[in-house]
Order: structure tokens, then sequence, then C-alpha cells
């Protein structure tokens, strides 16, 4: 994705709830993002690990299905994928000193979905 | 005298004889007047002599007079003794059932703070073998967390100084499993006679009970804030989505209605399940109310009872709901002689159970499969199949239509309430 940086980049969204997901898949690509879904951590390592164009990670905290919650599913992807820029999406206030790693961000839920499309638009501008 | 008469014929011989007799006579004499003068000697000795006894013998009598007051003031005095002894006893009984009452770990601390005397319970509360091992201990040390000690420190130090105090304090015991209370702990001088700091009383409360609760407290309050928050995002993406797809402004506004007050009656059911479970045949039962008629036979339900978590029975309520709206408008429900059947079932394929769940509309109109896909349609195939991790499919079959999922038990269950 670094030899086209002008196109938006892909844009791994990981809820669990199918109406948040869809709503928030909506939105991403009303804004020109290509969006790969998953419901949980575990599907979403699985997509990081068979393609190699994600080009951001958007993830919910709150996640019962699979093995990890979102925190430590961003720990993980900030650390075995590095480039890979986190935003952290929850309901669940303001996550505490050493649930977000290095250089990820947070938006508190429910957000407006263009400040989302901004966060993210500047996120991915940055880690370009 | 006789022999004198006898001799008076010899002058010479008579003469001697009457010096000889005057000699006598006047040593007589003089005899006499010495027993005289002994026997008054000896009257006036007797009479010093029971003068002198009759002093003593006053005295003796005023001595016993004395002691006798004594010695009555003296029982009198024992009496009152004995008396502040017995009350003493009785005060001393009070304050041993008193202390055995109370719940309360009290202590008595010289003023460096060392244990003088702990309550029965001390032993147990301090982590001791028993009371004779605690005395002389420093009550500090028995405080390992660092603001208990601050506290604890402060207190002394305005114990000393003859003020009382009063704070909360976590105690820590046991070094392998460890043990926490927490307590409420007042702090005051016992004062000498001289008005100044003697020893020190120390009473803790146990309010473990209080904290635990008040934890609780926060973490349902927390709870309860992140539940809020998400229906509120449920709501923003419910009215987004109607808006997406809405064909008037006036018809998102109706469908936007009905889709929160089908998202209310889901949360009544998820209420009754403490906020962490959704009876299914509840939320069935919800949604017939909402699209039925009142006609009988209008819905056929069927399946066995079944307990599903939060998210599930949420977005299983909106599915419900936008089924329902669908029958009323152009299917089952919108004729007289239709209807609709809902069945449930639990099946085992393998080590794994499954649900499936199966709507299906019967003797409505013709049926034809829409030309646009609308927020129900949408919401069924993509948002269902991802929330239950299961296959969905809706169909349209003229007969009727037809929904059918399936999803792996333990991804839809929830905690029984």
């Amino acid at each position: 994705m670094t030899d086209t940086p002008s196109e938006q980049p892909v844009v791994l969204l990981v809820e669990d709830d199918g109406l948040l997901l869809m709503e928030a898949s909506d939105t991403l690509a009303d804004a020109g993002f290509t969006v790969v879904e998953a419901t949980h951590a575990d599907k979403a390592l699985k997509v990081l690990e068979n393609r190699d164009d994600v080009g951001l990670l958007m993830t919910d905290v709150d996640m019962p299905q699979g093995s990890m919650d979102g925190f430590a599913l961003a720990r993980l992807v900030a650390d075995r994928w590095p480039a890979i820029p986190v935003l952290v999406v929850s309901g669940m206030g303001t996550p505490g000193p050493h649930d977000m790693p290095d250089g990820a961000r947070f938006i508190p839920k429910p957000y407006e979905p263009k400040t989302l499309v901004r966060t993210l638009r500047a996120f991915v501008r940055r880690a370009a | 005298m006789g022999s004198v008469a006898v001799y008076t014929s010899t002058y010479p011989e008579t003469l001697m004889v009457d010096r000889h007799t005057a000699a006598l006579e006047a040593e007589n004499a003089h005899l006499r007047a010495l027993l005289a003068q002994a026997q008054r000697r000896a009257a006036a000795d007797a009479d010093r002599f029971a003068a002198e006894n009759a002093r003593a013998l006053a005295e003796a009598a005023s001595l016993a007079c004395l002691y006798e007051r004594g010695l009555a003031e003296g029982a009198a005095r024992l009496t009152r003794v004995e008396d502040l002894n017995t009350q003493l006893r009785a005060s001393e009984e009070l304050n041993r059932r008193i202390l055995w009452t109370t719940t309360d770990c009290v202590k008595i601390l010289d003023l460096d703070g060392r244990l003088i005397a702990v309550s029965e319970n001390g032993p147990s509360v301090l982590g001791a073998k028993d009371c004779t091992a605690l005395v002389g201990q420093s009550w500090i040390a028995f405080w390992s967390c660092e603001a208990s000690r601050a506290r604890i420190g402060e207190a002394l130090k305005a114990a000393r100084a003859g003020r009382a105090s009063r704070f909360q304090a976590m105690l820590e015991i046991g070094s392998s499993t460890r043990t926490v209370t927490w307590w409420d702990v007042a702090v005051t001088p016992v004062n000498g006679d001289d008005g100044q700091p003697e020893r020190i009383l120390a009473v803790s409360r146990d309010i473990s009970e209080l904290k635990q609760n008040e934890a609780r407290q926060t973490l349902l309050m927390q709870e309860l804030a992140h539940r809020v928050k998400n229906t509120l995002a449920m709501v923003q993406a419910v009215a987004t989505q109607t808006l997406r797809n809405a064909v008037s402004l006036e018809a998102a506004g109706e469908a936007l209605g009905a889709r929160l007050i089908a998202l209310a009656q889901a949360h009544d059911v998820l209420m009754q399940g403490s906020w962490s479970s959704t009876d299914l045949r509840k939320l069935v039962a919800g949604a017939v109310k909402l699209h039925g008629d009142g006609a009988p036979d209008r819905f056929r339900v069927q399946g066995p009872d079944l307990i599903l978590g939060a998210r599930p029975g949420l977005t299983l309520g909106l599915m419900l709901h936008e089924l329902g709206t669908n029958a009323a408008k152009y299917g089952a429900l919108s004729t007289p002689d239709g209807h609709v059947e809902i069945a449930w079932n639990i099946v085992r394929s393998g080590s794994t159970e499954h649900l499936h769940f199966r709507w299906e509309e019967v003797g409505g109109p013709l049926v034809a499969a829409p030309t646009r896909s609308g927020f129900g349609t949408r919401l069924i195939e993509r948002s269902l199949s991802h929330s239950f991790d299961g296959i969905v499919s809706l169909s349209y079959p003229s007969t009727g239509v037809v929904l059918t999922l399936e999803a792996p038990l333990a991804g839809v269950l929830g905690e029984a309430a």
C-alpha cells in the first residue's frame, strides 16, 4: 500500500456487534475506504496473517467471542505489524494507562461518523 | 514494870535502873516515831500509787475508748472499701461483657504504640497465635499497607498530644494467602491522674463488607455506563441506517420510531435478565405483541427455553421487528388468513451444538423478492450472521418469506438469570 499512498488504505474493522459493524463499515466505505470486517480478535489476526494490504486497524474493546479483547489485539498488532496504525473504539470510558500500545488512538463510543472519518484520514496521513 | 517496885530499897541500883529504863523508853519513843514516820510515808506512797494507778486506768480507759472508735471507723471504712470492690468487680464484669459482645477489636497501647492488652478477637484479626504473642508488639508493625501505616502513625502522634482521631485503613494479613480487611479505626488518649495521656485506646471496626459493597457499586455503575454507551451506539447505528435507506424523511421518522420501540422492548427482556441475558421465548413474545393484531393463531411459536447473551438478544429483537413489520406491510400478516410460524431448536452435530431458528410466513399474498435491500434485509443478511457467527438465509418463495438462522450455541448463549 505504501507504493500507492494516494489511495485510501484498507481498514480492518473489528466489532462483535453486527449492527455497529455494518454501520461503521458503511461509514468508512462511503468515505472511500476499503473495509475488511472481522467480528472478533482471532478473526482479525487471521486476516492480518493472510493479507498484506491492511493499512489500518480499527477495533472495539469488549468482544467476548474471541480469545482476547480489543486492547490486547491492539497491543499485539502494534508489536507484530508496527507499520499498521491502531484505532481503538469503545463505550468503556477512558482506557487505563497500560491498555493502549504506544501511538494508538482512542475514540469513545458513540462517535460521530464524520469525526471517525476525519480521525482515520489524519491518522493514515501521519502514518504514511 | 513490877520488877521496878522490887528494887526501890537500894537507891544507886534503883537510879541505874531508872536511867536504863529512861533510855529504853527514849529509844522506844524514837522507834515509835520512826515507825509512825514510816507509816506516814507508806501511806503517802500508797496514796501516790493509788493516784497514779487511777490516772493510768483513766488513760487506759480513754485509750480503749479511742481504739474502740478507731475500730468502728475501720470497720465502716472496710465496709465502704468492700462496697467499692463489689462495684469495681461489677464494672469490670460489665466491661468484660461489653468487650465480649462487641465485634470490634479493642486495644490498649502504651505511649510508644506497643500493645498492652487486646480484646479476644485481637489475635485472629492481627494474625497472631494468641494474646500473649501480641503483648509488647508494636501495633503499627501489623499494617503493611503504606497508606494505613501513615494514618496510624498520625493517629498515635495525635493521641500522644491528647487528641482523638478516626480514620479508615486497609489491613493485609498472611504472606502466602493474603487476607485483606478494611477497618474503621478510632484512636484516643487515656489520661492519667495528672491529666496527661498515659496510655492509648484503639478501637477498630471491620468495614470490609461495606468496602466490598462500595467496590461492587462502583463496578456496577461502570458496567451500567458501558451498557448505556453501547445502547446509544446501537440507537445511533439504527438511526443512521434508517436515514441511509429511507425513501422520505417522513418514512424514516416513522421507521426509526418503530425500531426504537422494538429496541426498547428487547431491552425490557434484557433488564429481566439483569442486563446480561435475554430469554428467547420472551423476546419472541414481545415481537408477537408488537406485530400481532390480537387475532388468535397469527403466530405459532414453538421451541425450548433458551437464554441468549445480551448482544445476540438485542440483535434478534431488532430482526424480529424487521420481519414483523415487513410481514404486516406486505407478507402473511397483511391478510386475515395469513400467519407466521416461529420455531427454534438445538441441534447437535458432532461435538458442537447449534441453534436452528426459523421464521416462516404462511397463507399470505404471493411473495416476490424485494428489488432494493432496505435496512431490515441488510440487518438480517449482514449484521445477523456477524452477531451470531452463523449462517443466515432469507429467502422469498412465493408462499411466504422464510428466514433460517444456524449459529453455534456457544456464541449465542447467555448466563441464566
